[in-house]
């Protein structure tokens, strides 16, 4: 990192940390129950990334409007617009402009409901529980990137409830992915059909299943299952996604675990009818494997709300962990990385963030950067 | 004289209302959100029962409506304390509380269960 870019991280950390300090040195004025809100709700997150001998960079990262509607108490809507990167330019790689979520919900009894739209595969920690002051870090974590590919959503349908006991559910059949798109590096993730004009030859079945019944204590695993390989007919790839997670959080202390594995069958054919496509193997793996955990600890309260929060996380991912026969898996996707940092909390609803990455990979060659980030995401 | 006493005494009984000298104690039930869920999302009670709520969050503010009675109130963020809310329980069924205040992506998930039941059953049962 150069002296002029650490002193212009630095700049941005001071700064973030005396202005929301400074709004709250104000008198004290006095607020109803909450702060007011209107009918858009929404999340924001702007952060500063520097790689190892990279240039820093400024990045609005998400800005995310939500609204909804209720027709009548049992029939309501939601939907998610998301701007990533601030920027949009046809044709180039910018920003994207993002249909997160748009369904309509029947709510019919406590264990029955039916949703349909464009949905969050109920995959993970974080594809549906993605809003900054949620998660510790600037970034999302490594796993829940290109292990799972939040934010993950497609087009389906699919039922959801509560069945008594502390247990929750969600399950939904969707459009598959696009295994043609797979990768080294990203796994699935570029996979995703984003339910723009999404192919359904096939379809995806997916589902969770959370315990909530201790205060505190959400344990939850999920699976998908779909083939991906309806752009050449003669594959047959068969995707399938197994995870399970747990968060637990007791007075000043929150601890989090997630695994997650891939399993792509025929992942030889689809390697061999991809490089034919493109010229270009890609070298897809027929297994992915990732996992982390985390401890987050509240070493700071003052005033109502206002918290400073310091994590660390460890987290393994291997975008390669299983080759088929005939294919040499590349040392630099077997990584794992350290991520310490902390957050402070001028109101539950905002993040100031700051965190160091050190990554590791088992290439000698490809060296995996290390990274400084700020971050302050919001919800409102 | 001693008939205008009793009939002041008479009266005053009847305007303390029907529960007078019956005190039952209120009920506290604590409930706790957080995106995405209520703990505990199902609380049993009988009808009839006065019942005191004090309802926390540890985030975000958060919705909290019971469909069918008049409760709805909003839940302060974590922090800000709670908020407590008394009712008497209405007529035995299954009422759905949720959270009306849009809280993320799963804010829709965000549901739980009032069972009232008929005490004079749960008696008989016993």
């Amino acid at each position: 990192m150069t002296t002029q870019n650490m002193k212009f991280g630095s700049s941005i950390c001071i700064w973030l940390l005396l202005t929301s300090s400074a709004a709250l040195a104000q008198p004290a004025i006095s607020e109803g129950p909450t702060s007011a809100t209107g009918p858009i709700s929404g999340y924001m997150d702007f952060h500063f990334n520097k790689g190892e001998a990279e240039d820093g960079v400024l990045d609005f990262h998400r800005f995310v409007l939500i609204v909804n509607h209720s027709f009548t108490p049992r029939i309501r809507f939601v939907a998610e617009l998301e701007l990533e990167h601030a920027f949009i330019e046809g044709l180039e790689e910018s920003g994207e402009l993002e249909l997160e979520q748009a369904y309509v919900d029947f709510l019919l009894t406590r264990s029955f409901n039916v949703r349909a739209g464009m949905l969050l595969v109920p995959m993970g920690i974080i594809n549906e529980r993605h809003e900054p002051p949620v998660y510790m870090g600037v970034e999302r974590p490594f796993v829940d990137t290109v292990i799972i590919p939040t934010t993950w959503f497609e087009n389906g349908a699919g039922l959801f409830g509560e069945i008594g006991r502390g247990f929750r559910y969600r399950a939904y059949v969707m459009a598959p992915l696009n295994a043609l798109e797979f990768s080294a590096d990203e796994g699935i993730r570029n996979g995703r059909q984003k339910g723009s004009r999404s192919d359904v030859r096939n379809v995806a079945y997916t589902g969770r299943v959370e315990w909530v019944g201790v205060p505190g204590l959400t344990l939850g695993a999920s699976a998908w299952s779909g083939k991906s390989s309806f752009l050449a007919p003669r594959l047959d790839v068969q995707v399938r996604v197994g995870e399970a997670d747990v968060r637990y959080r007791r007075n000043r202390l929150e601890v989090r675990g997630e695994f997650a594995q891939v399993w792509i069958d025929d992942a030889e054919r689809l390697n061999l009818t991809a490089g034919q496509l493109t010229g270009v193997s890609p070298n897809i793996a027929r297994q992915l494997r990732g996992f982390y955990a985390e401890g987050a600890y509240r070493v700071w309260q003052r005033g109502p709300g206002r918290d400073l929060v310091g994590f660390a996380r460890y987290e393994n991912f291997d975008t390669q962990f299983r080759m088929p026969s005939g294919f040499i898996p590349l040392k630099q996707f077997d990584r794992d990385a350290w991520i310490a940092g902390a957050a402070y909390f001028p109101d539950p609803d905002i993040a100031v963030k700051v965190d160091y990455v050190w990554q590791r990979s088992l290439s000698t060659v490809v060296i995996a950067p290390n990274g400084f980030n700020i971050g302050i995401g919001w919800w409102f | 004289m001693r008939h205008a006493t009793g009939l002041a005494i008479a009266l005053a009984l009847l305007l303390r209302g029907p529960d007078a000298g019956s005190q039952t104690p209120r009920r506290v039930v604590r409930v706790s959100a957080e995106r995405f869920a209520f703990t505990p999302s199902q609380i049993v009670v009988d009808a009839g029962e006065e019942i005191e709520m004090r309802v926390s969050s540890d985030d975000t503010a958060h919705g909290f409506h019971i469909a069918g009675t008049s409760v709805n109130v909003v839940i302060p963020k974590r922090g800000r304390g709670e908020v407590s809310v008394t009712f008497r329980a209405p007529e035995p069924g299954r009422y759905v509380f949720e959270c009306t205040r849009m809280c993320g992506a799963g804010h829709h998930f965000m549901r739980g269960e009032l069972l009232v039941r008929n005490p004079s059953a749960n008696q008989s049962r016993k």
